[in-house]
This record gives C-alpha cells, sequence and structure tokens, in this order.
C-alpha cells in the first residue's frame, strides 16, 4: 500500500531525482505511507561520501539521510541496477534495503510515481 | 459495450511543452476523458511542467499554443490548474505575491493558473481515484 517514489536519474545534472524527493517528503509530511525506490543511473544517488564542491551543487546525501527520520518507510535500491554501477553495501548509505525485484516492489504499492 | 466506471482523475504533467508532448498528450487524454463522462480534479504541473502555466509563451501564429489551450481547457471544464510553487519560482514563473516577496521585476503566471504547493499534489492523490503522469521522458 502506498505510494512509490522511482528515481531513475542520476543524482546531478537534472533536477528531476530532487524534486523526486521533495514529493516523498511532501506525503510524508501529510502522514500519507511512502516509500522510495532507486533504480537504473538513480541508484549513484545512495554513493557514500559524494564530492560536489567541482559543479557547486549541494550533495544530495544530507537529503536523502533525512529521509526516513522525516517519515519516507523505506529506501530500496535495484539490486540489478547496484550491480551495474558498481555499488555495494559497504559504498553505499545505510539504511537501504536490496530489492531483487522492483516490480516486486511496485506491486506491493497503490501508487507509483516518477518525477520526471 | 461493457460499462466502464468512471473515473476522477488528477493529471500531473512534468514534461514542458515544445520540449516535450507532455502537455498535448495530458490535453487530448483530458478532453477525451471528460467526453466520456469521467471527470478531472485537478491539473498539477512539476518540474519542467510549470512552462505550460507561463502567460509570456508566444509561439508563431500557425503552430499550437498549448498554454493557451490548456488554459481555454481548465477555464471551460472549471477544472483547477497548479504550478509546484518550488518547480515554478525555480524556473521564472511567478505570481503577484511571489513577485513582491522576491522582488521580481514581473509576474507571468496565466489564468486561471495558480501557483501552490506539493500539498496539492498530495490531496490529489488522496481525492482521486486514478492519477495519471505525463514526463517529458529520456
Amino acid at each position: 500500500m502506498g505510494t512509490l517514489i522511482v528515481i531513475d536519474q542520476p543524482p546531478y545534472g537534472t533536477w528531476a531525482g530532487r524534486e523526486a524527493l521533495d514529493m516523498a517528503f511532501s506525503l510524508a509530511a501529510f502522514d500519507q505511507p511512502v516509500a522510495l525506490l532507486f533504480t537504473g543511473a538513480g541508484v549513484n544517488w545512495l554513493r557514500k561520501s559524494q564530492e560536489t564542491t567541482g559543479i557547486g551543487q549541494k550533495s544530495v546525501e544530507k537529503n536523502l539521510s533525512a529521509a526516513l527520520i522525516f517519515g519516507v518507510e523505506a529506501l530500496y535500491a535495484d539490486a540489478t541496477a547496484c550491480a551495474r554501477y558498481g555499488l555495494v553495501p559497504d559504498n553505499m548509505v545505510t539504511g537501504v534495503a536490496m530489492a531483487e525485484s522492483s516490480a516486486e516492489v511496485m506491486r506491493q504499492h497503490s501508487h507509483t510515481a516518477f518525477a520526471g | 459495450m461493457a460499462t466502464i466506471s468512471l473515473q476522477n482523475y488528477t493529471l500531473v504533467i512534468t514534461g514542458a511543452p515544445y520540449s516535450s508532448q507532455a502537455p498535448q498528450t495530458a490535453l487530448s487524454f483530458a478532453r477525451a476523458a471528460i467526453a466520456a463522462g469521467h471527470t478531472v480534479d485537478r491539473v498539477f504541473l512539476y518540474g519542467e511542467g510549470v512552462h505550460l502555466a507561463s502567460s509570456l509563451s508566444a509561439p508563431p501564429s500557425d503552430e499550437p499554443h498549448w498554454a493557451d489551450q490548456w488554459s481555454r481547457f481548465l477555464s471551460e471544464n472549471a477544472i483547477s490548474g497548479v504550478a509546484c510553487i518550488a518547480s515554478a519560482l525555480r524556473r521564472g514563473l511567478t505570481n503577484d505575491s511571489e513577485q513582491k516577496r522576491y522582488e521580481l521585476p514581473a509576474n507571468n503566471i496565466r489564468e486561471p493558473f495558480i501557483i501552490a504547493g506539493l500539498g496539492e499534489w498530495v490531496e490529489g492523490t488522496m481525492a482521486s481515484s486514478r492519477v495519471l503522469y505525463f514526463h517529458g521522458g529520456d
């Protein structure tokens, strides 16, 4: 049940992922059940110790670490996408659940949304 | 013909006019839905989609004017059109009160669109039986 917000865009370059995260925070603020699924290039959101001074943007890591505190119920990462981008628990932020099947995660939610 | 249950839709547009097909596809969908007896609760513009609410777009006269077509459609059917305030202000779309707040030289929201928060989208997800997203895609 609840809404699954899917982030399939890398963290920098477009604002689509940030705006997707805002959607999740907004649902949580209204006490609506919401979880996030990172897939495709979007799994790079979950990389630990992102260094962004070179591009003059804030790291998304801090925003993301607030998700569970603000009431987002779960952070899922598509396992195949993580393998493709070399992400393993050691180089990922904490609190992420690996999803062997994104389709199954989507099936567990009544509403799925992408930011763009 | 099989009977279909009537739905109440919230439409979310995240693709900009002229860079994507999203506003056009959403308008075709909305017209067809209403013609078939469904209702559209609201249209929410998010991300790049906020450009659809600009009163300053002026395409050549022999091209479709998506902002104009959408605003007429909303007015004729008394559907509320909302542009996300954070998306809008980032992209240079503003109303009278935000113009004053940020001391901007102009405002450019096209009637009947209004600027409001993501809470309007949340409310749409709760009030509608279906929420459809129209993305720019890539």
